[in-house]
């Protein structure tokens, strides 16, 4: 050990020559760029391959006619002993990645060569409470910096270029069960300039979710919006407006601990210049306890990036009782000339929406079974099913178990985190589902600082023999699901798709994939030695296109899998950043 | 192979740009490439001058009592402190200003290793004096006493100490900041995280020294500065930035605002 850090210690200031030659001028990452990710295809600024989040790409190279001849470029190991799960999407800009990891770690890479140019780890204290695993969703970037959340709730920028900290923020407080696993996401404003948007993490543990806006430059507050009813909101430092009214869908004080977290971070349109966001399940988990809607929990929210008002809310799951966080992306797009958005649910409906003001349009299944609900009505609301209902406690002889259901989808969701992707070419969504259920029961239970809040019991269950995880094409027109790639192993990893029509994706078992975007038939896969739970990227640099994912098995799954973990069983941890090119001359036959 | 082809670079490139720096009367290994890095440039002697003060017998590797005191040079501005043999040589560098070029402060050691101070003077001269420290190792890999504590990340950065009217005319302040200083080198995998920088003013707002410290400055950095603080001036003020970003600023009192003395009777 000493004697490898001595070597490279000694010759440092020889490497650190070396890439001030060779590394190219990094010019600022302007709001333009930001804005205009989508369309540009020689860097990746934003997380989610554009704002509006649909993981889309205009590039052609890798087609389906070459694409089985796609192998490594470079690997990048993330190196120590802490290989838990890996979630994050890179970001590239002017030839260089930036990539974070497990336990709050970022890395600047040379993307021609998959080597380092520097590292930066957050010193953690003791006590963090990360629900599930301590991973990290990727940083955004801005001007001159790279910005991304800790696992004790923080938010640090750092200097593109050195990796010094530049400002650090606490969003709040770590013992309290608060911590930071999304990326931040950057908004325009016109007062303010460049806003750093993040939410909160910890819905596990009674905290109130809120998004808040923060200057680029410095790290200071702009705005805060709560997403549970009753609490206040601030701007410019003053206590702005209250979200909905106090109590009118919570019963007592419960709202006060009412969950919401935002946890999963936002899109952001700029056509209707609108955030979008998603609040997480109500807490705690017995639904007996807080009768009511319980606005804003499990629900889409748009909001005002100067002001931080609510513009519109939608609630997929009201008085949930079966932890269906309602924080998965909202994606914007083009439905036949309609702005609409879709989202797919932890509680296996597909929902499409009117972009402006939250108008339901559609809402169906994306996965083979739910009991919960027959359908969601006209009106937009579910048509619950009310005995899989996990029971009343206080029904129960002794008060303290309520009735255990068998419920699909569980509560790692038909989708969870894994992002879904949306090609403008085939109309598609492809959307990373999962089928299972779930044994849950209800328990009474009150709430303390820093301890999880929960009120339940459970056990997930697979539904079918050979496949939990199940990668679906929806047409957001019809609902229709048009084909199914089925897996073994539940899906975590997010997809992309690209203008040749191919879909790519990563497996648990470690299998990067790239499908046929048309017919769901798979045309390459590669096994990059570890679980991949995160999304891939591409982009061009020097005429060649690139693919970028993180392997690194962890994240959820074999924290709360239930059974599961049998699928699972044999995965092993990693921490790998895997480039994937054409051989040159094929490259060049295109 | 690819040591030897770095050293070599070092030597071209220290070669071209410098002239040779005197021989080390210690015989470090590492002396030439401690002049190319941490002193970057300029002309070196070896100046009786500068005096560094360690103790006899290392009695613990991780808080290595050093003294590095240039007092005797006139015209100091700035003072560096490096280990050859450490793994991470560069110690910590005071900016004095108007305040004495004197340092009191604990280091770790990861072995036996010559400790210098080089006292940089107006014409860019770097003064060195050395002194080798006979030491057992691990100073460096040994995780901080703080890694076994939840309660670090609730006392870090507060800070402790007093100030003394020294018979020089200066104050003597010696403080202590609470901070693991994590190397980054230990088997437990911690990350570097450290005090990286201390700024030193009057309760007035003078600048009075800044401090510039790196991972071998020991957990909970104890440091003494001879401070140039008129006796009009009520406290100085420390504030402290590590790695993280974060920030700790705290105030300490000059005891001679509020008198204790007790005149006796008659």
């Amino acid at each position: 050990m000493m004697t490898a850090k001595w070597l490279a210690s000694a010759s440092a200031p020889a490497l650190a020559l070396a890439l001030t030659l060779s590394t190219p001028a990094r010019a600022d990452v302007s709001i333009e760029d930001i804005l205009k990710d989508a369309t540009t295809t020689n860097d990746v600024v934003t997380s989610g391959l554009g704002t509006q989040g649909q993981r889309y790409s205009p590039l052609k190279t890798i087609d389906k006619d070459n694409v089985s001849q796609l192998a490594p470029a470079w690997a990048m190991s993330l190196g120590g002993e802490k290989m838990r799960g890996q979630q994050a999407q890179p970001l590239v800009k002017d030839g260089v990645m930036y990539v974070t990891g497990s336990y709050s770690r970022l890395w600047a890479i040379d993307v021609k060569t998959g080597h380092e140019i520097w590292q930066y780890d957050h010193r953690l204290p003791e006590g963090i409470l990360p629900c599930c695993d301590v991973v990290n969703r990727g940083a955004a970037l801005i001007n001159d910096k790279v910005i991304f959340g800790t696992l004790d709730a923080k938010l640090v920028a750092l200097d593109r270029k050195t990796g010094k900290v530049v400002w650090t923020k606490e969003i709040d407080d770590f013992k309290g069960g608060y911590s930071y696993t999304a990326a931040p996401l950057i908004v325009p404003s016109k007062a303010h300039g460049p806003l750093v948007v993040t939410g909160v993490s910890g819905g596990e543990f009674g905290i109130v979710g809120r998004v808040e806006a923060r200057k680029a430059d410095n790290g200071d507050l702009v705005w805060s919006r709560p997403t549970i009813e009753g609490h206040v909101g601030t701007l410019d430092g003053k206590p702005s407006t209250m979200t909905g009214k106090k109590g009118e869908s919570w019963p007592g004080d419960l709202w006060k601990t009412g969950g919401g977290a935002t946890w999963l971070g936002g899109t952001y349109d700029p056509e209707t210049n609108l955030i979008f966001v998603g609040a997480g399940n109500p807490a705690p988990w017995n639904s007996h306890m807080r009768p009511g809607d319980n606005k804003w929990s499990c629900s889409r929210i748009a909001i005002d990036p100067e002001t931080g008002e609510i513009k519109w809310g939608y609630q997929t799951t009201p008085n949930d009782g079966w932890d269906f966080d309602g924080v998965n992306e909202v994606v914007s797009f083009d439905l036949n000339g309609t702005k609409a958005v879709a989202t797919a649910d932890r509680n296996g409906f597909f929902y499409v929406l009117g972009r402006e003001d939250g108008k339901f349009i559609s809402g169906t299944p994306f996965v083979e079974k739910i009991t919960w609900a027959k359908e969601i009505g006209k009106d937009g609301r579910p048509v619950y099913n009310p005995d899989n209902r996990p029971g009343n406690p206080k029904d129960s002889k002794d008060g303290k178990k309520g009735e255990s259901v068998f419920a699909v989808p569980s509560f790692l969701g038909g989708k969870n985190q894994q992002p879904m992707a949306y090609s403008p070419d085939t109309k598609l969504f492809y959307v990373p589902a999962n089928e299972w259920g779930m044994d849950i029961h209800n328990e009474p239970v009150t709430y303390k600082k820093g301890a999880a809040y929960l009120g339940a019991g459970f056990t997930i269950k697979p539904i079918f023999e050979d496949h939990i995880g199940a990668l679906k094409a929806v047409d957001p027109a019809t609902g229709k699901i048009v084909w199914t790639y089925k897996n073994r192993a539940p899906l975590w990893g997010g997809v992309l798709t690209t203008g040749s029509n191919l879909v790519f994706f990563g497996t648990p078992e470690g299998d990067l994939k790239a499908l046929d975007a048309t017919d769901g038939k798979e045309l390459w896969s590669f096994n990059t030695g570890s679980g991949i739970v995160a999304p891939p990227i591409t982009w061009e640099q020097d005429g060649e296109q690139f693919v970028s994912v993180l392997s690194g098995w962890g994240g959820a799954v074999p924290l709360w899998g239930g059974e599961v973990a049998k699928t699972v069983a044999n995965l092993n941890q990693g921490g790998m950043l895997w480039t994937f090119k054409l051989p040159k001359k094929l490259a060049a036959a295109q | 192979m690819r040591l030897l082809a770095s050293t070599f670079l070092l030597l071209l490139v220290s070669g071209a740009a410098y002239a040779a720096p005197p021989s080390d009367p210690l015989g470090s290994p590492m002396w030439a490439d401690m002049v190319e890095r941490v002193l970057e440039g300029g002309e070196v002697v070896f100046d009786d001058k500068v005096k560094v003060v360690v103790p006899s017998i290392v009695e613990n590797q991780a808080q290595v009592p050093v003294t590095a005191d240039a007092r005797a040079l006139p015209g100091v501005t700035k003072l560096v402190v490096f280990a050859d043999l450490n793994p991470i040589q560069h110690v910590l560098t005071l900016t004095p200003g108007k305040s004495a070029p004197y340092i009191g402060f604990r280091m770790k050691v990861e072995q036996g290793t010559p400790v210098r101070a080089a006292a940089q003077t107006a014409d860019g001269v770097w003064h060195v004096g050395s002194v080798y420290l006979d030491a057992a190792g691990g100073g460096c890999s040994a995780p901080a006493m703080a890694r076994n504590e939840e309660s670090w990340s609730t006392t870090v950065g507060q800070t402790q100490g007093r100030i003394w009217r020294d018979i020089s005319g200066l104050a003597r302040a010696r403080f202590r900041i609470r901070h693991p200083m994590d190397t980054g080198l230990a088997r437990d995998n911690t990350p570097a995280f450290y005090i990286e920088s201390v700024k030193v003013t009057s309760s007035a707002g003078a600048p009075l020294a800044t401090l510039q410290m790196f991972e071998p400055v020991s957990e909970d950095p104890t440091v003494t500065l001879m401070l140039p603080l008129a006796p009009s001036d009520g406290a100085i003020d420390i504030e402290g930035r590590d790695i993280n970003g974060g920030l700790f600023r705290s105030q300490i009192t000059a005891p001679w605002r509020q008198s204790n003395v007790v005149v006796p009777r008659g």
